[in-house]
């Protein structure tokens, strides 16, 4: 089966979403008093599309990226599929499931995990919050010590669970969450947000055990985040929401395909160049000391590059793609209309 | 059932455990809670200094009255420790998106938001009541008859069904509403009707407040029924509003589920 945007091949389909919408009506708050008494009487709306009639399939297995900026419709979306909130129009099935029905059967097959909000017991330790999850998902018993063993030593957080959640820092909160929301060993874990706020180091961990957990249980993942480093160390495939539509779905060597025509070189000089010199070449160019970085066309590289070259005193040399963050970010502000895009100078 | 009883238990722990764990607290909200009460007793026991019967020929002369008063501190203990602090958490569940995390679990969610949190400090006045009950039955002109006793503790969970309900459909309209700090207070203002004798209702004005308190709200039904049937002897009006008071506990559980229902299907969640 593939899905309607060209995204990889899957055989088993978990997520079928056609049409997805989701209008809200909102009340506008006006500004004074003579305003906000007028208001009393009559408050002005206006209705909100975040959703715009969404269509995809995401099959078993899949670790997805759903990328888009702030208010794009990303976490409208996987409170859809996590049936807590019902749609304005449009299908869903999540594991043959319609998600607002709110099914038992399903809600035992799936997990949700929110970057900004706690769901374990605030004032407890985080034992507590796991032996009632064992209850609400009765998991067996001897079940439920083996995957809570084997989730809190990948993690490395084995000390912690037993210290009030409200003592622990952020990052050590958000492992916990997560090994909460895998005890029942979920078949589709959908995270919004999850390494939001958190350092490097504990993002890291968070890739590393994130990326490990769905190989060896094949669980089918969708992550909303806007830290690309997220999206480049775990999934395959990005789908783009910007103002409730998708706007590319597909796999992210294809993003960079498909919305760049050019590379970033990057000149090590063994001293600092002529700025004319290089302006001559007619690529734009940003000059750092002896560090030279230019924008080339990228079906011209191989022309190119030789000529740059010869003659210099080049101590290194690489040659990249647009970072993913500056294509993705391009996409958000242009609303697609962006693609493909002419670099500057690229025809001199 | 026994699993929704073994995660009530489990609920019930935890509770225990964290308020163990701010046991100063736990003592302050205990004896705050043993000092209102003892303020409401003493301001009674002025009252009958005044007047043998609350309102002539009514029978609610001093030890009916604190049997009545003992009912209520019941009721309320009960409504106070199990579903209170969940249902006054709500309102800040729905605003930050708290709910959410419920919605998701594979429970029954009215079962989850209404009884989550268990105050223990509360039942401290339930056993106060359930004293005061015992002292003013032994000093009754009459025993209660065997009958009485079995109705007693029916009558009693059909009061806080009642109480149950109203404060499950004033968390509907939180969920409606997206904030519902004001229909918290609407509770303890109609709750307060619960609080005296139906007999004092009386007069056109009294008597309209009376039924709207019995038939629309039967919040009169909660505390008089039960007081009724242990301090004044069971006959015809008595065994009527012991059939009004089943009646309308079994509706008031059904409407406000129905509600509750249909608030989440309006259920917005908050940004994030």
């Amino acid at each position: 089966m593939h899905n309607s945007h060209g995204g990889p091949a899957s055989t088993d389909a978990v997520i079928e979403v056609e049409g997805l919408a989701k209008s809200y009506r909102v009340f506008d708050k006006p500004e004074g008093l003579r305003a906000s008494l007028k208001a009393l009487v009559h408050r002005p709306s206006r209705v909100v599309e975040a959703l715009k009639g969404v269509s995809l399939t995401v099959g078993r297995g899949e670790f997805v990226a759903l990328l888009g900026p702030n208010g794009a419709g990303k976490t409208t979306f996987l409170k859809l599929l996590s049936g807590i909130i019902t749609p304005s129009r449009g299908t869903a099935r999540v594991l043959g499931h319609v998600p607002w029905e709110r099914a038992d059967d399903f809600r035992r097959r799936f997990a949700l995990v929110m970057g900004q909000r706690n769901q374990l017991w605030w004032d407890l330790p985080a034992a507590e919050s796991f032996r009632l999850h064992r209850e609400i998902y009765r998991i067996e018993p001897a079940r439920f010590e083996r995957t809570r063993d084997e989730l809190v030593d990948l993690l490395g957080v084995r000390k912690l669970v037993l210290q009030p959640v409200r003592d622990l820092s952020l990052g050590e909160r958000m492992k916990l969450e997560l090994v909460a929301a895998l005890l029942h060993e979920p078949e589709v874990l959908f995270l919004d947000e999850p390494t939001i706020g958190l350092d490097v180091v504990a993002q890291h961990a968070l890739h590393r055990f994130l990326a490990h957990v769905q190989a060896e249980r094949k669980m089918t993942i969708v992550l909303t985040t806007h830290y690309m480093k997220d999206v480049a160390a775990l999934c395959r495939r990005a789908i783009v929401i910007t103002g409730g539509s998708i706007l590319y779905d597909g796999s992210l060597d294809q993003i960079v395909d498909r919305f760049t025509t050019h590379k970033i070189v990057t000149l090590d000089l063994d001293e600092a160049p002529d700025r004319e010199e290089f302006a001559r070449l007619g690529f734009p160019c940003e000059i750092r000391g002896p560090q030279v970085t230019l924008r080339i066309d990228r079906q011209r590289i191989a022309d190119v590059l030789p000529e740059i070259l010869r003659g210099r005193q080049v101590r290194d040399v690489s040659v990249e793609d647009v970072p993913l963050e500056e294509i993705v970010a391009e996409l958000f502000r242009s609303g697609g209309t962006a693609a493909p895009r002419e670099p500057a100078g690229a025809g001199a | 059932m026994g699993r929704y009883l073994s995660i009530f238990l489990t609920f019930t722990r935890a509770c225990l455990v964290r308020d163990m764990t701010f046991r100063t607290n736990f003592v302050i909200e205990c004896l705050t809670s043993l000092g209102w009460m003892s303020m409401n007793l003493a301001f009674y026991l002025l009252v009958f200094q005044f007047t043998p019967e609350i309102g002539k020929g009514t029978g609610w002369t001093r030890e009916p009255f604190f049997a009545f008063v003992a009912t209520g501190l019941i009721i309320n203990s009960i409504v106070q420790a199990l579903f209170m602090p969940s249902a006054e958490e709500l309102t800040e569940m729905v605003r930050t998106g708290g709910l959410d995390a419920v919605l998701v679990q594979p429970l029954d969610a009215q079962f989850l938001l209404s009884m989550h949190r268990v105050d223990f400090s509360s039942f401290a006045n339930g056993l106060v009541g359930a004293g005061l009950l015992g002292w003013a039955v032994m000093r009754m002109d009459h025993a209660p008859p065997a009958a009485a006793w079995l109705l007693y503790p029916l009558l009693i969970l059909c009061g806080v069904a009642i109480l149950y309900s109203l404060v499950i459909m004033l968390a509907a309209a939180t969920i409606l509403l997206g904030r519902n700090q004001s229909l918290y207070d609407f509770w303890f203002y109609i709750t307060n009707f619960s609080r005296y004798p139906a007999e004092i209702y009386a007069g056109p004005w009294g008597g309209l407040l009376r039924a709207l308190c019995t038939f629309v709200i039967p919040i009169l039904l909660v505390v008089n029924v039960p007081a009724r049937v242990i301090t004044q002897p069971l006959e015809g009006r008595g065994w009527a509003l012991v059939g009004l008071a089943v009646g309308a506990a079994l509706l008031a559980l059904v409407v406000s589920r129905l509600v509750f229902q249909a608030a989440l299907v309006k259920y917005r969640s908050a940004s994030s």
